[in-house]
C-alpha cells in the first residue's frame, strides 16, 4: 500500500496547480470586502480582525509573497507535506523514547 | 471549510477549544498507541495527502469553491480517533504557516472536519461493510456532516451575536448557511468519496484487518 499511496502523493502534489483554476472564495472564507458589498457593512467582530491581527504568515494562502502563484503554490504544498512528515516523525520518536 | 478568525465569537472559540482539547487528548494517546516504525510512513502519507487534497480547490455553483478533506480515509484505516487527530495537525500547520482557518477556530475547524467526520464516515463505513462501494458511501456522508456542523455553527452566529442591531461576527443565519454549506459538500462529497475509495483499495483486505486492530 505504501509504495501506491506514496505514487498517489506525488502525482497530487504535481497536479496541485489545478487548485489555483478557480478563483471563486470558499463559501464563508471571504475577503471582507465582500461583506461590504452584500451587507453595505463589514461586521465587526471581523473586521476588528483584519485591521488588528496583521500576522504574518510565512507561506499566505499558500502562496510565497513576490513569486509566481503556480511556484508558490508548489512550494506551499511541498512545505506542508514535509511539516507533516517531520511531525509524525517526532511522534514517533516520543512515542519510541517512551517504549525504549 | 476552513472557518477563519473573527467569523466566530470568542465566547464560540471558548467553548469549542473546552470541548476539543479533551477529545485531542483521548485521541493523541490513541494515535501514539498506533505509531510504530511500520504504520508511520502510511499515516504520515494519508496525513500529508489531507494536506494536499484540500489545496484542490473545485469551484461549485453559486460563485464559490470547496475541497475534499481526507478525514475518512484515514479514519476507515486507522479508526476515527486517529483520523480525527491526524486532519487537527493538519488543520494547526494549515492555521500557522498558511493562514488557512483561524487560530481562534482551530478547535471548531479540528471538530468539524476532522471528529466528525472521521465519526461519521468511520460509522457509515462500518454500516455498509458488506458493499464494495462503502468507502465511497463513508467519505461522502462523512464530508457532508462536518459541512452540516460548519453551517450550524456559522449560522447560529447571527442569532446570538449582534452589535447595534448588526450581526458581530458571521453574518448569515441558518437558513442561509445551511444550504450553502451542505449543498456545496453534494458535489465535494464525490471527491471525498473518490479519494477514500482509492485509498482504501490501495490498503488491501489484509493490510486493513491488521491495522484495524
Amino acid at each position: 500500500m505504501k509504495k501506491k499511496l506514496y505514487i498517489l502523493l506525488g502525482v497530487l502534489i504535481a497536479l496541485v496547480p489545478l487548485g489555483l483554476l478557480t478563483d471563486a472564495p470558499a463559501w464563508g472564507e471571504w475577503e471582507s470586502d465582500y461583506f461590504q458589498k452584500v451587507l453595505g457593512f463589514v461586521p465587526q467582530g471581523i473586521e476588528k480582525i483584519e485591521n488588528s491581527v496583521h500576522l504574518k504568515y510565512i507561506l499566505p494562502d499558500y502562496s510565497l509573497p513576490g513569486a509566481n502563484d503556480i511556484v508558490g503554490y508548489y512550494i506551499s504544498a511541498i512545505v506542508g507535506a514535509l511539516l507533516i512528515f517531520v511531525v509524525y516523525y517526532f511522534i514517533y520518536l516520543m512515542v519510541k523514547r517512551k517504549k525504549a | 471549510m476552513h472557518i477563519p478568525d473573527g467569523y466566530i465569537s470568542p465566547e464560540t472559540c471558548v467553548v469549542t477549544y473546552a470541548v476539543a482539547a479533551p477529545l485531542w487528548y483521548y485521541g493523541f494517546k490513541k494515535l501514539k498507541e498506533k505509531l510504530n516504525e511500520e504504520t508511520l510512513p502510511t499515516l504520515a502519507a494519508l496525513s500529508a495527502l489531507s494536506f494536499i487534497i484540500m489545496m484542490f480547490n473545485i469551484p461549485v455553483p453559486g460563485g464559490t469553491s470547496a475541497h475534499a478533506v481526507g478525514a475518512v480515509a484515514i479514519a476507515i484505516l486507522f479508526g476515527p480517533w486517529v483520523g480525527f487527530v491526524s486532519v487537527s495537525l493538519v488543520l494547526l500547520i494549515q492555521a500557522v504557516v498558511f493562514g488557512d482557518g483561524g487560530i481562534s477556530a482551530w478547535a471548531m475547524n479540528s471538530i468539524s472536519m476532522g471528529f466528525v467526520g472521521s465519526f461519521v464516515g468511520y460509522y457509515i463505513f462500518n454500516m455498509f461493510k458488506k458493499y464494495k462501494f462503502a468507502p465511497f458511501v463513508a467519505g461522502y456522508v462523512g464530508i457532508l456532516a462536518s459541512a452540516l456542523v460548519v453551517g450550524i455553527v456559522l449560522g447560529i452566529q447571527p442569532m446570538f451575536w449582534t452589535l447595534n442591531g448588526h450581526p458581530e461576527y458571521f453574518p448569515f443565519g441558518l437558513k442561509v448557511a445551511i444550504p450553502a454549506m451542505v449543498g456545496a459538500h453534494l458535489i465535494i462529497g464525490f471527491a471525498e468519496g473518490v479519494l477514500t475509495q482509492i485509498v482504501y483499495k490501495f490498503a488491501g483486505e489484509k493490510n486493513i484487518q491488521r491495522m484495524a486492530v
